[in-house]
């Protein structure tokens, strides 16, 4: 026993003083047709939106939040980080590469499907919000997709003029006014915050809760689960290090939690902005 | 213009900011939005794509803080049918799968090519993985890593990719990095490089480098205040306009509209260039401490390890430019390891003109760039023009490499490749 695993050690020493070792895999295609067709699309369609409405009192550049970030438990967060980049680069990418193999349609298909289930959390969060037209919208998308959208495969509603309108509960929390609090990073989620964390868990309770169409306990809610994971990942572009930069980390974190701010003041403020929060930490 | 601030340590690279740079308001513009999408040339619908990570056998030890940096990761998109092989290296700070090298594949994935796109030696996973240094920035060094790990990467394709020719490409840097790989290659002939297409490419890596410096003084200022500044101004302009929009979440379309209606001056075109050259500079100067143990802002017996904020380090960086890089890392470390070298040496070494001769008699090296392109100056573009020929084509418009993947710049490159050019027509 003790021979041979010498053996492999010494081989793969050898090995990598020899020569240099290399692995080819194939990835997604780059489909770089389709990419300019959406990106004319996109610059057309913002182009046409170029009016926004200002009736707000303006943010000045005072109410900004610092650039330096909350985030007491940096430690932990960092090698989770780590572990996220890591687990990505091993599993998670992989599998959603191998995934995106599968027929456009399929894949359009399943991921119709869980956002048609997701629904059901926002009917929830919206209510709680008091956003009842978003609430209403969201049960109507639900109702119709469910039915002749063929169990939410088709998203029939966006095609009748009722876009998606996606929330949570950590979106719920934020309406009811809690701050972020710590940056904290999700192991295999990836970039969050503590009100986020819980909004997390929060949000699978409710479906868990309701349970709809018995997909969340037993066996089956297991390779839903992961189904579900996989598309998410795949329907992201990031990728982890693709900066090769040490500063990945800080920046990741700047970039999300700013992102948050602004939406969160989006959210309280479409009325204005509460100067004594904006003056605190960023995330605190 | 918050210019003349306090004088930085005279080094040689402050001089040579003093030259005006080319640009004007419409190259700025080009610059910072690219080509616009309607303006690319025909692009195929599908391109296979592969992902080769190497590990190279003269590494050096992976520093714990840059644990994910070890291998070399470059893309392949290979023809079935023996075919040319282009190889097409990115711009300053960025790896081998850019938009920029999306575009590139693209085009010359069409036009019948296997197409393998690198990083450039000056991104921080090159450095780790490739670099024999540690520290980049040397035209014929980062050339000859570069060079080696192109000969490691061919022989490890697959046999069934069969290879007739090989072309190097490169855009901005990378131009330059192509041009030296073949003047290496003709010594060492491992790769038999035919044709080299350098666009926009720096004529002298430092003094382009000291000019977008010198954009980043006058447009951001200086110490952590201007970058505070600026960031505090983007903040509330973005958050206004995320208010004033119904949307429920940010997300890339609305970055893009937001950076339309945000970025509208001159000044501010060139603050986004400046920032942006600047994000990049801050990695290459911490690898570069890293390796070559200059101390300047990380301790050499105590790297910092993976769990260990690097704010500090990171806001000390913010403000240091290009020049820091050079006189406190890039310079010390090569003086020490080249007994002849000095100050002035190394610096005339990073100059196109080392190959002066070479671009000027040997029919295969050919450049695209634009009248408008703030990396050069007016006697650096003459000195292109004058030394290639017929062989550099210069447009009009496009600043620096706004007009990359349109359909002139396109057709201009592939006639070049095919040896083409100049065409007869014009």
């Amino acid at each position: 026993m003790k021979a041979a695993t010498f053996m492999v050690a010494g081989m793969l020493i050898l090995g990598g003083c020899a020569a240099s070792t290399a692995t080819i895999r194939t990835v997604p295609d780059d489909t770089p047709a389709a990419d300019n067709t959406a990106a004319i699309a996109n610059a057309t369609a913002n182009d046409a939106a170029q009016n926004p409405r200002q009736a707000l009192p303006l943010i000045t550049p005072e109410d900004a939040p610092p650039m330096y970030t909350y985030d007491p438990w940096e430690r932990m967060n960092r090698f989770t980080y780590r572990f996220n980049a890591r687990f990505d680069e091993a599993i998670f990418l992989p599998a959603a590469n191998e995934y995106r193999r599968a027929p456009a349609p399929v894949r359009e298909g399943i991921h119709n499907f869980f956002a048609n289930l997701a629904e059901i959390d926002s009917v929830v969060n919206h209510t709680l919000q008091g956003r009842l037209k978003y609430a209403a919208r969201s049960l109507e998308r639900l109702v119709i997709n469910s039915t002749i959208g063929f169990g939410g495969l088709i998203d029939v509603a966006t095609k009748l003029k009722l876009p998606a309108a996606p929330t949570g509960f950590a979106t719920t929390l934020a309406k009811w006014g809690m701050h972020p609090g710590p940056y904290l990073v999700i192991p295999l989620l990836g970039p969050s915050t503590l009100r986020g964390g819980v909004g997390f868990l929060a949000d699978y309770g409710t479906s868990y809760g309701i349970n709809a169409a018995g997909f969340y306990r037993g066996d089956v809610s297991w390779g839903l689960g992961v189904t579900n994971a996989v598309d998410q990942r795949a329907n992201v572009g990031f990728r982890y290090y693709s900066s090769g930069s040490p500063f990945e980390y800080d920046r990741v974190r700047f970039l999300y939690v700013r992102k948050l701010l602004i939406e969160d003041q989006g959210l309280r403020t479409r009325a204005p902005v509460n100067k004594s929060q904006a003056e605190e930490p960023a995330g605190k | 213009m918050a210019a003349q601030t306090v004088a930085p340590p005279p080094d040689p690279a402050a001089g040579l900011a003093d030259s005006g740079s080319l640009a004007d308001s419409a190259g700025l513009r080009a610059t910072v939005f690219g080509t616009p999408p309607q303006d690319l040339a025909r692009l195929p619908d599908k391109v296979p794509l592969s992902e080769i990570n190497i590990t190279l056998p003269w590494r050096h030890p992976v520093p714990d803080v840059l644990w994910f940096d070890g291998k070399l990761r470059v893309w392949l998109s290979a023809q079935k049918k023996p075919a040319p092989l282009a190889i097409v290296i990115a711009g300053t700070g960025s790896d081998g799968n850019t938009a920029k090298l999306t575009v590139l594949r693209a085009v010359l994935y069409e036009a019948g090519y296997h197409v393998l796109t690198m990083p450039s030696p000056t991104f921080p996973g090159f450095i780790v993985s490739t670099s024999s240094t540690g520290v980049a920035g040397d035209l014929m060094q980062d050339g000859r890593d570069l060079y080696a790990a192109m000969v490691e990467i061919l022989a490890h394709l697959p046999r069934k990719i069969r290879i007739t020719d090989v072309d190097v490409l490169g855009y901005s840097l990378g131009g330059a990095n192509a041009a030296i790989v073949k003047s290496i290659d003709a010594a060492e002939r491992k790769l038999n490089v035919h044709r080299v297409v350098m666009i926009n490419p720096p004529v002298s890596l430092f003094s382009s480098v000291g000019r977008l410096d010198k954009l980043f003084a006058t447009t951001i200022g200086n110490g952590d205040a201007g970058v505070e500044l600026l960031y505090r101004k983007l903040y509330a302009q973005l958050a206004n306009l995320y208010r004033a929009s119904d949307r429920l979440e940010i997300d890339e379309d609305f970055l893009l509209s937001a950076a339309a209606m945000t970025l509208k001056t001159d000044a501010e075109f060139s603050a986004a260039i400046a920032l942006s050259f600047r994000i990049d500079l801050v990695d290459l100067f911490f690898v570069g401490d890293l390796y070559a143990k200059t101390g300047v802002v990380i301790d050499p017996d105590h790297p910092p390890r993976v769990s260990e904020s690097l704010d500090s380090i990171q806001r000390v960086l913010r403000d240091r430019p290009f020049a820091d890089y050079y006189t406190r890392v890039f310079a010390p470390y090569y003086l020490k390891r080249r007994p002849d070298a000095t100050s002035a040496s190394l610096f005339a070494a990073n100059r196109l003109d080392i190959i002066g001769d070479v671009l000027h008699t040997n029919g295969d090296y050919y450049a695209q760039t634009n009248s408008d392109d703030l990396i050069l100056d007016k006697r650096e573009l003459m000195w292109l023009q004058d030394t290639l020929g017929s062989r550099i084509v210069v447009y009009d418009h496009g600043g620096h490499l706004g007009n990359l993947g349109d359909r002139r710049q396109v057709a201009d490159m592939l006639d070049m490749l095919a040896g083409r050019w100049p065409r007869g027509d014009e």
